[in-house]
């Protein structure tokens, strides 16, 4: 994109500038500050600057019983909270060696999957708005308020919904919410269809996102670059099924990738994805199991000393919890690895040399969520 | 790949690494200098090409800091832990980040919430705490003024 | 009796006539109390300038809330629906609000340029309304160079723009000032290009022959090229989506807009309608044949056809992304004005052939 200058206007003199992108900017989705330093309207380096809500949450589960942390883990990445749930979930449950009925299994899929789809739609929107067209934002959100009604029927909370407890989950699914789920994948696959068309296959679009933001598959793996984001560079990489948690082995599933690494290819894959949770919607719902949905678990968690990692694919990448637990109530020290921390450290080498415009499309493709960077 | 299976292959190399093995995953314990080749070596010839994390974990009662890496290959889909002991008092390692680009962030989270201190790191700016701050938050002795302690439920 | 009814129906049907009547009576009754004619005519300026101003008020005002009632039912809502009748005081209401907003100079800005941004950009879109032929007759200066007068005008916007931009001491600012001066620039030519085409095909730069000059239909059947570039450049010129790349909200916050409250941000957004209003008008008299058409008065078909272009451009606004800003120059150089240029030298051809 940089163009070199022809050798008679080597010698005019420009300037480069800094321009402060933030705290507050309208399109770094949170308290996320860039500094840029700008020729003109192309970019030179790029500094993210975060940490305007570090809340010490990993200090804060140092000194929280087991049970007490999940709450916790739904405020990290707000968007996600049920994959969040989940990741720690597991972690606690394998320390434990708890086994959890299928029946919860099944239910966490569906929970996690339903997440996801709409972690995607609000992504998609407000994508939309990065590049300037607001119309779509308003259709997408008819979709997301049918999944959040969902959730309300099942947790009581519409976003950070705390679903999961330690072995399941403390109620049975309302019968009315398979009606709705019925409802909602009776459609959706159409309502997909017409937003490709609506945003993501506009010319406009297209002009905007081809070729834009491109990473090479070496670098996005080096910088520890997960999700959807990495798999626009080509690369099947994917929790649920390098080391299937919870029931995922048994559902059929595609894992999406791009071709070329470009922003287009990280929407295009985002919105395969949603087809995908779809269809392991579909499975999930066919073969919901009859059970128990709570495992007996003992009333005071004091997993054994050891340490586990485990990791969830969440709509942004790979979240994982490295839990050392050394025997008593509390956890002995709780990492959150979080994927878009390491999505965003590879905005430097997608976004230079490219224009100010750019830079908002690129921040949108990577669906950054700032609490969940800061913790 | 199986842990057994890492573990020969990184024994021909670097015969005496201390390891463990816990839920299926390879957990081997290093020494500072060693490091570096390692992780060099399990990249280059065994595929580890991603680095899920990297961070610390306090033990003022052995008066150590661990330095904790977990590893990943795409392509074997195995995972490794590794981890370096390094003295409380003054702790001190290489970076990675060369090795491991998002280590470089890591590393500097590591730096301001336990003090370590990675030496010829690219950019050791603080990166989520304010800039006056004092301390490391992620110490089992760190206190703060503004903290109070949670009320006890019996 | 007939008399009056006459004049109420030349009032609607054929404007100029009973302005000359009004004007000759006045200057009549004037002359019988020995006063010099000039203060009349004076007089008679002041009343036409403020319902120039008027117009331009209350048009603006409905047109916000056209495009707010427009945009919601494009994206699912209702839009206003509070504050009076479909929610048609809305914008009277937000004018209010706006009047009595406190009107904040930040410390660090260029005092001068800060203050003559958000005038010259409404005044050169003031002085538009000088050509706008409205009805029959109801014209208030049929210059004979009106479209050079138009782009003229309208260029001098950019000069406001850049104020703004520079004077706002704000690098958003700064960057929305200058994307703004390029694009207005560049998308002028094929504006030019264009409207050379359609006064090639009338035969005069004034508003009024072009408007007579034109076949009951309009130019637009014979012209559809031109119509369509028409569309796009207009719509690059006065910074609508997907074009609006000076007040780029997600990328610039609000380009050379950002540091201005109060009055100064109404006087930007007045304008801002006003010319989408211009453009509409323009269209509608170049390409739709001005204030022609059967039964309803003249006045009333201006209208209805300048706001049919405004819904298209308002259409396009809610339904695209926005360009980027290297994509709109190439788009303005590589494509509309080779276009352009062809269209006008085959239109020459074939009024020379024909």
């Amino acid at each position: 994109m940089a163009e070199k200058l022809p050798a008679s206007l080597e010698k005019l003199n420009t300037e480069e500038y800094l321009l402060n992108m933030g705290p507050q900017h309208p399109s770094t989705h949170g308290v996320l500050r860039i500094i840029l330093k700008l020729d003109g309207e192309v970019i030179k380096d790029v500094v993210p600057v975060m940490g305007y809500i570090h809340r010490g949450m990993e200090k804060m589960f140092e000194n929280r019983k087991y049970d007490q942390i999940i709450p916790f883990t739904d405020r990290t990445d707000y968007l996600s909270a049920v994959n969040n749930n989940f990741a720690y979930v597991i972690g606690v449950e394998k320390l434990l060696g708890v086994v959890v009925p299928e029946r919860a299994e099944y239910l966490r899929v569906i929970l996690a999957e339903l997440n996801r789809i709409m972690s995607h739609l609000l992504w998609l929107s407000a994508y939309g708005m990065d590049v300037g067209a607001f119309t779509p934002l308003l259709y997408i959100f008819r979709e997301r308020e049918e999944i959040i009604a969902m959730f309300e029927l099942i947790t009581g909370n519409r976003l950070t919904h705390n679903a999961f407890r330690l072995g399941g989950f403390k109620y049975d699914v309302p019968k009315t919410f398979f009606e709705k789920l019925e409802k909602f994948i009776s459609h959706f696959a159409d309502n997909l269809d017409e937003y490709e068309t609506l945003l993501i296959n506009n010319v406009i679009f297209k002009s905007r996102t081809v070729g834009v933001g491109v990473i090479t598959k070496a670098l996005a793996l080096s910088y520890g670059v997960s999700g959807p984001s990495l798999r626009g560079s080509d690369i099947k990489m994917d929790v649920r099924r390098d080391t299937p948690y919870s029931a995922y082995s048994k559902f059929v599933f595609e894992i999406p990738t791009g071709k070329n690494g470009d922003t287009w290819d990280r929407c295009e894959v985002r919105m395969n994805e949603m087809r995908q949770s779809l269809s392991i919607l579909q499975q999930a719902m066919q073969g919901f199991p009859q059970g128990d949905i709570m495992a007996k678990i003992p009333k005071i968690i004091k997993p054994p000393a050891g340490e586990v990692y485990t990791a969830v694919e969440g709509p942004r990448g790979e979240v994982g919890f490295y839990i050392i637990s050394d025997g008593t109530e509390k956890p002995y020290r709780v990492k959150m690895r979080v994927p878009s921390f390491s999505n965003l450290s590879a905005l430097k080498d997608m976004t230079v040399g490219f224009k100010i415009a750019d830079v908002v499309a690129i921040m949108g493709s990577l669906d950054l969520v700032i609490p969940e960077i800061d913790r | 790949m199986t842990p057994v299976e890492i573990l020969e292959k990184i024994k021909t190399k670097f015969p005496g690494v201390a390891s463990t093995e816990a839920f299926g995953i390879l957990n081997m314990e290093t020494e500072q200098n060693k490091l570096r080749p390692l992780l060099v070596f399990l990249r280059d010839e065994l595929n580890f090409d991603f680095m899920n994390f990297m961070t610390g974990v306090d033990r003022p009662t052995e008066n150590i800091i661990e330095v904790v890496y977990q590893l990943f290959s795409f392509t074997t889909k195995a995972s490794i832990v590794i981890r370096v002991k390094l003295d409380r008092t003054k702790p001190e390692i290489e970076t990675v980040s060369d090795i491991y680009r998002t280590a470089e962030w890591h590393e500097r989270e590591a730096a301001e919430m336990f003090g370590i201190v990675f030496l010829n790191h690219p950019d050791p700016r603080i990166l989520l705490l304010p800039e006056n701050f004092k301390g490391q938050p992620l110490k089992k002795d760190f206190r703060h003024p503004n903290m109070t302690p949670l009320p006890e439920v019996k | 009796m007939t008399a009056f009814m006459q004049f109420l129906k030349d009032l609607l049907y054929d404007s100029g006539k009973a302005f000359g009547l009004i004007y000759d009576g006045g200057h009549k009754i004037w002359a019988g109390f020995n006063l010099p004619p000039l203060t009349l005519d004076i007089i008679f300026l002041l009343i036409a300038a403020a319902c120039a101003a008027a117009f331009i008020a209350i048009n603006a005002l409905f047109i916000i809330w056209f495009e707010r009632k427009i945009s919601a039912r494009m994206q699912l809502r209702r839009g206003p629906n509070r504050v009076g009748i479909f929610g048609i005081f809305q914008t009277v209401a937000d004018t209010i609000k706006l009047l009595i907003k406190e009107d904040i100079t930040p410390k660090a800005v260029d005092k001068l340029a800060f203050f003559l941004g958000p005038l010259l950009v409404m005044t050169s879109t003031f002085m538009v309304f000088l050509v706008m032929p409205f009805g029959k007759g109801l014209i208030a200066a049929d210059l004979n160079i009106g479209v050079i007068y138009i782009l003229a005008v309208t260029g001098l916007t950019v000069l406001g723009l850049l104020c703004a931009g520079w004077g706002s001491n704000n690098k958003y600012s700064l960057i929305g000032g200058m994307r703004s001066a390029a694009q207005i620039v560049s998308y002028e030519i094929p504006n030019v290009l264009v409207m050379l085409t359609i006064v090639l095909l009338s035969g005069s730069m004034k508003l009024g022959d072009i408007i007579a000059a034109q076949p009951t239909v309009g130019y637009v059947w014979m012209q559809p090229v031109a119509f369509i570039i028409f569309l796009i450049a207009s719509n690059a010129e006065i910074n609508r989506g997907p074009f609006d790349l000076p007040e780029a909200e997600s990328e610039l916050v609000s380009g050379f807009i950002t540091e201005y409250s109060g009055m100064k941000f109404a006087f930007f957004f007045l304008a801002e309608y006003t010319n989408l209003f211009i453009a509409g008008a323009l269209g509608a008299v170049l390409f739709l044949g001005g204030w022609t058409g059967p039964v309803l008065p003249p006045f009333m078909w201006f209208m209805i056809k300048s706001y049919f272009v405004v819904f298209l451009l308002m259409w396009i606004r809610w339904t695209f992304p926005r360009i980027r800003v290297d994509h709109l120059m190439e788009f303005a150089w590589k494509v509309l004005i080779p276009i352009a240029l062809l269209n006008l030298v085959v239109t020459a051809f074939v009024i020379k052939f024909h």
